[in-house]
């Protein structure tokens, strides 16, 4: 059978600069893959080529066997890819829970009907309590927060999480990880793209994809990753012997 | 609330003196009047794309243009009713801005005020060099009790910017016009068809002009490109929308009042400064009041707590 | 068509070509370095070549003798309008760039304005340097060959200016990374500064010499902050002999299509070509430079 989501050899250029090269990887339905590397692996690029934000330099995406390439943003938000971005940057000049309405409005006929999903989501994440409030006064946790509510509202069936656990401190950290695990049960699957955090990385996913200098180095569970020589040379064994 | 229903009340009264103006029988009276409906609707066209949708449009002026010579065409070599070619100026208005806003707006930001300074220009050329439209003659009208027609005629357009508006937001477009406003990419990854939604704005904020510019026609009973796309129309449209508010409900029509006011005493007072006063009131504007009366007003009484 | 003719337009479009290179090249150093869209540098070239007209006509001072003046005019005029207008944006404002647009266009308007009130509606020009050389069957307007020339050594000036010296070299690195800059010390206060008041002294520079060639009048301003978003789009930003590229191709389409057509299908190339870069290149050399 096919997975969810196929990533064939995409890669993608700026200029002379390869931010993206050769890389392979398939998410299968409800499962969650965490994409690690250090900053300038080529996560956010993957992220942006998924979502449509821009197109591949060569390679296939396809979703559900259906190929995503020169697609516009908002039609993959409607093929079922969320996503958040690293930067929060809500609309704030809107109250929070108008923020989430405009993900809502996706499937949802009216304003009304929008902003009833819309707290649903809220709830879930646990900000309902500052649905009126404007957008612009809310913290950086909340934020996060308010970054995954909005992409959750198109009601994904692929969630890409781009840094959501950056900034956090541990009980949050905590807190949303079991928001993640959680996203299981509703049968949403995940990518996650993590610079640090490898105690997070290693209970959050199923499986794990290695960037470095946007090339895959290495795939795998949690337990293969962690013994595989080239990613502890490479990228975190120190922080693993740390750990 | 008690805000609220004074607000209310007074729109309420605003409207019957607008309505009763030419039983006044007096022409200074319904020239002012027809003055002040056709800023104030004129400013809530703009606001549609640049204070909603927030694309910057300084060529507006364009469609008011094509607006004001369906009349004078349609009446004069054609011998249809006025309010017929007024309408087909609108629906010709809303077919070409479909177009041509899939195009401008691929522009982005400041681009795409450029772009439509540029088509402003461009319409009013080749209305000059096009036989049809008389050239830098122009086109006279029939004249005769044109004035309250296109008066009512306009009246009706501006309540229908306030109506239009008004729902625009509280429903789903104007749900999805804010937030691509803000911010376009985030907007798109939440499925919101920015292009779509872009276009749409862009249309409505079309038809205004062309249908007002259609009524003026018929209140001057003379069209001249220069006259007819005249900067100055558009540089005071978007003084008052920027002086009551870009963006808000009420910012055209607070703005509209107290600018069109101001303007024709202005105007009749500084015959040859009129450009020179206006661009500089937009500055001292933007300065001392960058978002505008409306919002200032709201953020007062909620201070206060009385709204 | 006779071969001469071809000939003969193409000498004249990349005459005019030179002073449409000397306004973009302004605009250049501005939107560089600020990455303003300054509505007003269109009114700025045709504020100083009305001004040259009115000073040949009663004064009998030449474009070329008034040149220096013109340029601390613009000068003056661009620190104006960066240090009492655009600095004087609030912090809260709604979104900077709209406002600081909105602003540029409110000055614009100002400018016309002031011009209409000055110099009344009507088209002027200097006519200064009449007559032409003949070149075999080709005559080369005087006038138009020393404002091409002129425009070239006030290019040319420009150049080393950013090339060779301390503050050119700040100025460039501010408008090719402002962080960067800022880190090794730049102040980048002052380089927006020094940008409008260079960048508006070399488009007054234009407006000077324009003058001799090209009849103006108050509501022209448009046309050229038009005409220089144009080249900058056509040439790329911050690319000198991109700029003279995009110029010699804008001179020419407005000399073929104003023979062929007339005038005013001449004046409307400018955003004909604008439009047309921005379809074919939408992601082009602007929509990097906005990015």
């Amino acid at each position: 059978m096919s997975a969810l989501l196929e990533i064939e050899n995409l890669s993608r250029s700026f200029g002379g600069l390869r931010a993206l090269s050769d890389v392979s990887f398939t998410v299968g339905e409800g499962e969650i893959v965490s994409v690690i590397g250090p900053n300038g692996a080529g996560k956010t690029t993957l992220f942006n080529v998924i979502s449509g934000v821009m197109p591949p330099s060569a390679g296939d995406v396809r979703f559900n066997g259906r190929s995503l390439v020169g697609m516009p943003s908002h039609a993959i938000a409607e093929a079922g890819i969320g996503r958040t971005y690293q930067v929060v940057r809500p609309f704030v000049r809107l109250d929070v829970l108008d923020n989430v309405a405009v993900g809502a409005l996706l499937h949802e006929r009216t304003l009304a009907q929008a902003r009833k999903a819309a707290e649903k989501v809220l709830a879930m994440v646990g900000l309902a309590h500052l649905a009126g409030a404007p957008a612009s006064s809310l913290t950086l946790t909340q934020r996060k927060r308010l970054e995954v509510a909005r992409a959750l509202a198109t009601r994904p069936k692929l969630l890409l999480l781009d840094e959501v656990m950056a900034g956090l401190n541990p009980t949050e950290i905590d807190s949303m990880c079991a928001f993640i695990l959680g996203l299981r049960e509703h049968g949403i699957a995940a990518i996650g793209a993590i610079e640090h955090l490898m105690r997070v990385v290693m209970n959050v996913s199923q499986r794990i994809v290695v960037l470095d200098f946007g090339r895959k180095i290495a795939e795998g569970t949690p337990a293969e990753i962690a013994a595989h020589p080239d990613v502890i040379a490479a990228y975190f064994g120190s922080e693993l012997s740390v750990g | 609330m008690i805000a609220k229903r004074a607000g209310y009340a007074v729109l309420a009264l605003l409207f019957v003196v607008l309505l009763l103006a030419p039983l006044s029988g007096n022409g200074y009276i319904v020239s002012l009047c027809y003055i002040t409906a056709l800023f104030v609707a004129l400013a809530y066209g703009w606001n549609l794309i640049s204070g909603y949708a927030g694309y910057l449009s300084f060529g507006q002026i364009t469609f008011f243009g094509i607006g004001a010579y369906a009349v004078a065409i349609g009446v004069t070599r054609f011998h249809l009713p006025w309010y017929l070619c007024a309408a087909l100026g609108g629906v010709a208005c809303a077919a070409l801005a479909v177009p041509m806003g899939w195009l401008m707006l691929r522009l982005r930001g400041p681009f795409f005020a450029l772009g439509m300074l540029g088509l402003a220009q461009t319409a009013r050329i080749l209305t000059n060099l096009t036989p049809i439209s008389g050239g830098s003659e122009g086109i006279y009208l029939p004249p005769g009790a044109n004035a309250i027609a296109a008066y009512y005629w306009t009246l009706a357009i501006m309540v229908g910017g306030v109506v239009l508006t008004a729902a625009i937001d509280r429903n789903a477009f104007g749900l999805r016009l804010r937030a691509l406003r803000e911010d376009e990419r985030a907007a798109g990854t939440l499925g919101v068809d920015t292009t779509r939604s872009n276009v749409q704005a862009f249309v409505l904020s079309a038809i205004f002009p062309a249908l007002l510019g259609g009524g003026y026609a018929w209140y001057l009973t003379y069209v001249e490109p220069n006259s007819i796309y005249s900067t100055e129309i558009e540089l005071q449209t978007v003084a008052m929308a920027i002086l009551g508010g870009m963006g808000t409900l009420w910012g055209p029509l607070v703005g509209g009042l107290i600018m069109s006011q101001v303007s024709e005493s202005l105007s009749t007072r500084f015959p040859q400064t009129h450009l020179m006063i206006f661009g500089a009131l937009i500055v001292v504007l933007l300065i001392a009041l960058p978002r505008g009366i409306v919002p200032a007003v709201a953020a007062f009484l909620k201070k206060r707590g009385i709204a | 068509m006779r071969p001469e003719l071809v000939l003969q337009l193409t000498i004249d479009g990349l005459l005019l070509g030179g002073v449409f290179a000397l306004a973009a090249l302004g605009l250049n150093v501005i939107f560089g370095v600020t990455r303003i869209v300054n509505l007003a540098h269109g009114n700025i070239v045709v504020l100083t070549a009305l001004s040259a007209a009115i000073a040949f006509q009663r004064f009998g001072i030449t474009p070329i003798e008034g040149l220096p003046v013109a340029m601390v005019g613009g000068a003056l005029l661009g620190v104006i309008i960066d240090r009492l207008i655009l600095r004087r944006l609030p912090e809260d404002a709604p979104t900077a760039e709209t406002t600081s647009l909105l602003l540029t266009f409110g000055v614009s308007y100002f400018l016309v304005g002031l011009s209409l009130a000055i110099f009344t509606g009507d088209f002027r020009s200097v006519a200064y340097l009449t007559g032409s050389w003949l070149v075999g069957p080709l005559s080369i307007g005087k006038s138009r060959f020393l404002a091409f020339a002129v425009a070239i050594v006030i290019a040319a000036m420009l150049g080393v200016l950013l090339r060779s010296t301390k503050i050119g070299r700040a100025l460039r690195a501010a408008s090719q990374n402002l962080d960067g800059a800022r880190a090794c010390g730049v102040s980048i206060d002052r380089m927006r500064t020094l940008s409008f008041g260079l960048g508006s002294a070399i488009a007054a520079a234009a407006g000077a010499l324009l003058s001799m060639i090209y009849a103006v009048n108050p509501d022209s301003g448009s046309q050229f902050t038009l005409i220089a978003f144009s080249v900058v789009a056509l040439g790329g930003l911050g690319s000198y002999a991109g700029a003279l590229l995009g110029s010699a191709i804008l001179g020419l389409a407005v000399s073929f299509v104003g023979f062929f057509g007339n005038t005013q299908l001449g004046a409307m190339m400018p955003y004909v070509v604008f439009i047309l870069v921005l379809l074919f290149r939408p992601s082009g050399l602007l929509g990097k430079s906005v990015a």
